[in-house]
């Protein structure tokens, strides 16, 4: 209960004091930094108090329970919660070692870490698009860190498309909400299942465009690549591993626990766009040339396996789509990081990174990859295409290995080794939860079982 | 009532899905406007009831759905918030372009792609002619 009022409130308050001073200065960096281990270390207890009891609950306010915004964690909710934290901690460690460019970027991250830990902790739908929104304002500038032209022309498209899709989520809470009389997601879920099947249908088909375009999913994903190629290192980072996991975690909540039954309806229908999604991405990514314009692509190529794995939907499939998100998730981070750096370890570093990604078994990869096997295992045909992306992202990550850095066409001062130690670590927790998956794996499982358990 | 409501948001959603697709980067931020206004109708909409005003002490008639109006008033303020930032992205770009079209600043990304992959063809010949 403490853990979870302190995991928002700390962020929240330092981020509006952060935002009025100049984050230029090292110590304001710093302060920031030493914020979001806070909310991490809030988050790490709070996770510790979740998984045996199964959930914590809080009512806003001292309001009697059922009139108040309710907070709630359960084990999905955490996990999401301190793999973002993580990004953004790691993303932010990383600018500050290379100095802050722009007075507002401090502030902003901390409010974006505000944003995402409420949107994953919060128990009611409005509440979740109030954090939405505000994690999303603080990533709208973000995009434009840089300040020359083309940051500024994809932080208008990241913009106006994000906008589009925030509105499209408020029209179907507004369904939602007009069907069930209720916004509390255990509420609303119990309720969903009485109500007639096409108004629920309507409702489920906006909350899906709202985060496929969040998600970058193939056909909604054409402001992705202008936008983490245009944006710097670390800002592509806190994007694709911190902002995208609100797509991940909304399709799986919304769509798992709220919507089962058009969930499943809609199973072909996901699936296919999956593919379609892995196949448009890997496609691509293995055309370019440089390395932030693979990762673009082939983060479109990533969420498509995600998307299949909630398509397949049960047990088995909830859990491969929660994990393969986290370690998506934690690959971005990574590879995104090592963009403008140099030098061997950061090769070593990416290399890691990109036996991730192909999903080869030292790395986390590996343990993603053999989940979304067992949860495709019925279908042969998605099975190979499965193999046909692994295959795909095995050469496009290597390709742009081999451009980088057996050919050396990366040019520039090398990276501080502070810097270079903390690609090291990353690079260490990728290969750490290869090694010993069995946390993950079970965490994910319980999540899972949550999800499905509610949906029958 | 509803019927009305419903008319009133689809035009607004409309018009705005219209004006956003547009060149001009200005008629772009009307048309997130129109629909955030879409938006809020359908927020208002999804809780119609008839009653007094819902403010503490509650008399003994009915009161109308307090839930909806107050969601309505929050999206309110967030839709005025997002419009003042889309609108300072929307100067700054017109600034560093000096143009308000959109094609402008596709066109800068088109040209940033062509010339790299002028380079990378280029890079590719030579290596070609490098391994003859």
């Amino acid at each position: 209960m403490t853990a979870l009022a302190l995991a928002l409130v700390v962020p929240w308050a330092a981020g509006i004091v952060l935002a009025l001073l100049d984050g230029r200065r090292r110590l304001v960096g710093w302060i920031a930094v030493a914020v979001l281990a806070a909310n991490l270390a809030a988050l790490v207890v709070l996770a510790t108090q979740v998984l045996p009891d199964g959930r914590v609950e809080a009512t806003t306010g001292n309001w009697p329970t059922g009139v108040g915004i309710t907070l709630r964690a359960d084990a999905l909710s955490v996990l999401f919660a301190l793999l973002s934290s993580l990004a953004l901690l790691a993303a932010t460690v990383h600018e500050v070692l290379d100095g802050v460019r722009e007075r507002v970027f401090p502030g902003l991250v901390v409010l974006l870490a505000t944003g995402l830990s409420g949107v994953f902790l919060t128990g009611d739908i409005f509440d979740f698009y109030v954090f939405f929104e505000l994690a999303m304002t603080a990533a709208y500038i973000l995009a434009t860190y840089g300040g020359t032209r083309r940051e500024l022309g994809a932080a208008l498209v990241f913009t106006a498309v994000n906008l589009l899709g925030t509105f499209i989520f408020l029209l179907a809470v507004a369904g939602l909400y007009h069907v069930t009389g209720t916004l509390d997601m255990a509420q609303a879920a119990a309720r969903l299942a009485r109500v007639d099947p096409n108004a629920a249908i309507l409702i489920a088909v906006g909350f899906f465009a709202a985060f496929s375009v969040k998600l970058g999913l193939f056909p909604f994903h054409f402001w992705l690549p202008t936008v983490y190629t245009g944006a710097r290192p670390a800002v592509a980072a806190i994007l694709s591993g911190g902002l995208a996991n609100i797509g991940a975690y909304g399709l799986l909540r919304f769509g798992g626990q709220l919507l089962p039954g058009e969930l499943e309806l809609a199973h072909t229908a996901l699936i296919v766009i999956g593919c379609a999604s892995i196949l448009y991405g890997g496609l691509l990514a293995v055309s370019r040339r440089t390395s932030s314009e693979m990762l673009a692509y082939s983060a479109i190529g990533q969420v498509g396996y995600v998307l299949v794995a909630v398509g397949v939907g049960g047990q088995v499939g909830f859990a491969a789509a929660i994990l393969y998100s986290v370690i998506n998730a934690l690959n971005k981070t990574l590879l995104f990081l090592t963009v403008q750096m140099r030098g061997a370890l950061v090769g070593a570093a990416f290399a890691i990174g990109a036996f991730s990604v192909a999903g080869v078994p030292p790395a986390a990869g590996f343990v993603g990859k053999l989940e979304l096997f067992r949860a495709a295992a019925d279908s042969p045909a998605v099975l190979a295409l499965f193999v046909l992306g692994s295959a795909l992202s095995f050469v496009y990550v290597f390709q742009i290995y081999q451009f980088d850095f057996w050919r050396g066409e990366r040019t520039g001062p090398p990276s501080t080794w502070p810097q270079r130690s903390l690609i090291a670590v990353l690079a260490l927790v990728v290969l750490g939860v290869g090694l010993w998956p069995e946390p993950l794996l079970a965490l994910s499982h319980d999540a899972a079982a949550l999800l499905a358990g509610t949906a029958g | 009532m509803k019927l009305a409501f419903a008319l009133a948001a689809a035009t607004l959603f409309g018009t705005g899905a219209y004006l956003l697709l547009h060149r001009d980067l200005v008629r772009v931020v009307l048309g997130v406007v129109l629909i955030s206004q879409a938006a809020v109708l359908t927020l208002i909409a999804s809780g119609l009831t008839r009653g007094a005003a819902p403010i503490y002490p509650l008399t003994e008639r009915a009161v109308s759905d307090p839930l909806s109006q107050g969601m309505a008033l929050t999206a309110i303020v967030i839709g005025l918030a997002v419009t003042a930032l889309l609108l300072v992205l929307v100067l700054r770009v017109v600034e560093s372009f000096r143009s308000r079209e959109i094609d402008d600043v596709a066109e800068d990304e088109a040209e940033h792609d062509a010339e790299l992959e002028q380079r990378h063809g280029r890079e590719h010949d030579e290596e070609e002619a490098a391994a003859r």
